[in-house]
């Protein structure tokens, strides 16, 4: 029973529920569906380190997405290279432009942080367009396909579910050692965690990269499987999706930003009027849980349980072994008389 | 080239008057809201509605803006700051005002659609008056007006210094009998009215649309951040250099790099003196 409730079994069981998915979806649009929300995982969860675990609240990474979908775009698509190669490179890319952004802007405080980034992701939106003999400006570009094993869309859900899993057993990692003690510290309490000599400004740099490197993997994936990408697929309003998906889910927690990811893609395409008023649901669903349940629906899910299964704690209760009371009391007031 | 030093004179005005509202909310409540530069793209969609649309006075025009940006401001306080103040956590106020102010925006695209719509004229002028247009000289004199009446409100009458005393020190204002939640609505509910002014009088320039809010938010924040929190002279001298830097950038550059080199601004700012050019250092962080 233990075992059953570590933490790499419920990982374990969780991939395998996701394995399972291809042979009971209805069409392809479903295994679509899937795919896309494992490739917002990716990014999320490299996001979730840094908005849920750092608390630094990064609203611009549909900036870093772009980059590396542009990048696998353009050396997978345009120049031929290999994809698998390509998206590696589109990975680092990511990673070192989340380094060019860090630098300046982690050094900021909240507000001028979050400004930063969503200034980012429109100067990014602004060079795809301006270098149009690169990007295809507005036009756009085509998104090639993997090779062999993963060019059916199925085969390429497993792709994409092997590199989320790899994505979220890092998270994990990352979380459990002491740079993610570190890092929630800097989220509770910065100068607190400086007196501790938490250095504070290369913890979150470093995290800050990670997550570009997510990004950039995710934007490489992203290309493949929407086929084509123009600047109007990577509009702030994606960011905001990220960043929504995260704070609903919960800050602190993995499951719970997964969960957020899962619902929040599955939702507008399962309700169809909500597709058209997608920005305005994340709106309002942000404001709803920043005013009733700031920590958000995964701390939601964990009251319900508690509520149902009440934690059990033991006790076990003592009975007084009367009769060797009764002798130890004998024995001392013998020794007092004793002694008298 | 007068005529881009006018034009971005005109914008960068625009930008001033976003900062001067970010002070004014600052000064009462310690947040910076991300609904400000909204306060000022609801003045200019709900003038042009009701003059273009309702074909009503540009009084009454003016009237409408100011009063829908006011009754925002006071939603933005109500909703997204009072009970966020009150759980006294530093980020959630962020988060409530930007998903307030996605809310609004995406409700005036629905409603107003997502074309930038024309803004009418306001007095009789022919349209080849060049450097003399109104659509120039109206966002620089009421931005002039709204930072003198501000400096006077805040030199002159009691409300004024109620203010500075609650930017000083709330708790100290508090014991001294100010109602501090009070005075922090007033402050969004000015706030408000001044963004509706100011979207309305820079209707003509930006035209009503309803991605404007963004862009004015953006744009009012780097503005305030490079002319130093707090400070009204501050936030023209920032309004004003961001707008010149705009439009000569777009004139010798082209259009595609002017976010580019707004933010660069703003970060070159922030790496030499990060309190800004008037700001004042923050001197304790514990």
């Amino acid at each position: 029973m233990k075992h059953l409730n570590s933490k790499s079994t419920q990982l374990f069981l969780g991939i395998l529920f996701c394995s399972s998915i291809p042979f009971w979806a209805n069409d392809q649009y479903q295994i679509h569906i899937a795919t896309l929300i494992g490739i917002y995982w990716v990014l999320v969860s490299g996001l979730n380190l840094v908005v849920g675990f750092t608390g630094q609240l990064s609203i611009g990474h549909v900036g870093l997405l772009s980059i590396g979908s542009y990048a696998f775009a353009i050396l997978a698509g345009k120049l031929g290279f290999d994809p698998y190669l390509s998206m590696l490179v589109s990975g680092c890319l990511g990673g070192f432009c989340g380094l060019m952004l860090g630098l300046p802007s982690l050094r900021l405080p909240g507000f001028y942080f979050a400004m930063a980034t969503m200034a980012f992701s429109l100067i990014v939106n602004e060079l795809v367009l301006a270098q149009g003999d690169l990007t295809g400006g507005g036009i756009g570009l085509a998104g090639p396909l993997f090779p062999a094993p993963f060019e059916s869309p199925i085969g390429f859900y497993y792709f994409v579910l092997a590199i989320a899993t790899l994505f979220t057993w890092a998270s994990l990692n990352i979380v459990r050692s002491m740079w993610g003690r570190a890092l929630i510290s800097i989220r509770d309490s910065e100068v607190a965690a400086q007196a501790m000599g938490v250095p504070i400004f290369r913890a979150k740099l470093i995290v800050f990269v990670f997550s570009g490197f997510a990004a950039g993997i995710s934007g490489a994936l992203f290309a493949s499987l929407q086929s084509y990408i123009t600047p109007d697929t990577f509009v702030f309003e994606l960011s905001l999706f990220f960043f929504v998906c995260i704070i609903i889910g919960g800050k602190g927690s993995i499951l719970g930003p997964f969960l957020g990811t899962v619902v929040l893609t599955a939702l507008p395409e399962l309700a169809a009027p909500l597709a058209k008023l997608g920005n305005l649901f994340y709106g309002i669903l942000l404001l709803i849980v920043v005013l009733v349940i700031p920590e958000g629906i995964g701390r939601l899910a964990d009251m319900f349980i508690q509520k149902i299964r009440p934690r059990l704690v033991k006790t076990e209760p003592m009975k007084p072994d009367l009769s060797r009371l009764a002798q130890t009391l004998v024995t001392y007031s013998d020794t007092k008389r004793g002694q008298k | 080239m007068l005529n881009v030093f006018v034009a971005g004179l005109a914008i960068g005005m625009v930008f001033a008057a976003v900062a001067l509202m970010y002070n004014v909310m600052y000064s009462t409540s310690k947040v910076l809201s991300v609904t400000t530069g909204h306060l000022s793209m609801l003045g200019g969609v709900f003038g042009a509605y009701a003059i273009s649309v309702l074909h009503l006075h540009w009084t009454i025009g003016l009237l409408a803006a100011v009063l829908v940006g006011a009754a925002f401001g006071w939603i933005t306080e109500l909703l997204g700051v009072r009970r966020i103040l009150a759980k006294s956590d530093e980020h959630l106020w962020l988060l409530s005002t930007l998903a307030l102010a996605t809310i609004v925006q995406q409700l005036i695209g629905l409603w107003w659609g997502t074309e930038p719509k024309p803004f009418p004229r306001l007095i009789a002028q022919d349209f080849n008056a060049g450097l003399l247009d109104q659509k120039f000289w109206l966002p620089i004199g009421i931005t002039l007006l709204m930072a003198v009446g501000l400096e006077l409100f805040y030199k002159r009458t009691m409300y004024g210094k109620v203010f500075m005393a609650m930017s000083e020190d709330p708790f100290a204002a508090r014991a001294r009998g100010i109602s501090t939640d009070q005075i922090r609505q007033m402050s969004y509910l000015l706030s408000g009215a001044l963004g509706g002014l100011a979207g309305f009088a820079a209707g003509q320039l930006t035209f009503a649309y309803f991605a404007l809010g963004l862009t004015l938010t953006l744009n009012g924040f780097i503005a305030l951040a490079v002319g130093g929190l707090g400070s009204n002279i501050g936030a023209l001298i920032g309004g004003i250099a961001l707008g010149l830097l705009n439009a000569f950038v777009s004139h010798w550059f082209g259009g595609e790099y002017q976010q580019t080199m707004a933010v660069g601004l703003l970060l070159t700012v922030l790496l030499v003196k990060p309190e800004g050019l008037l700001g004042s250092r923050k001197l304790r962080p514990v």
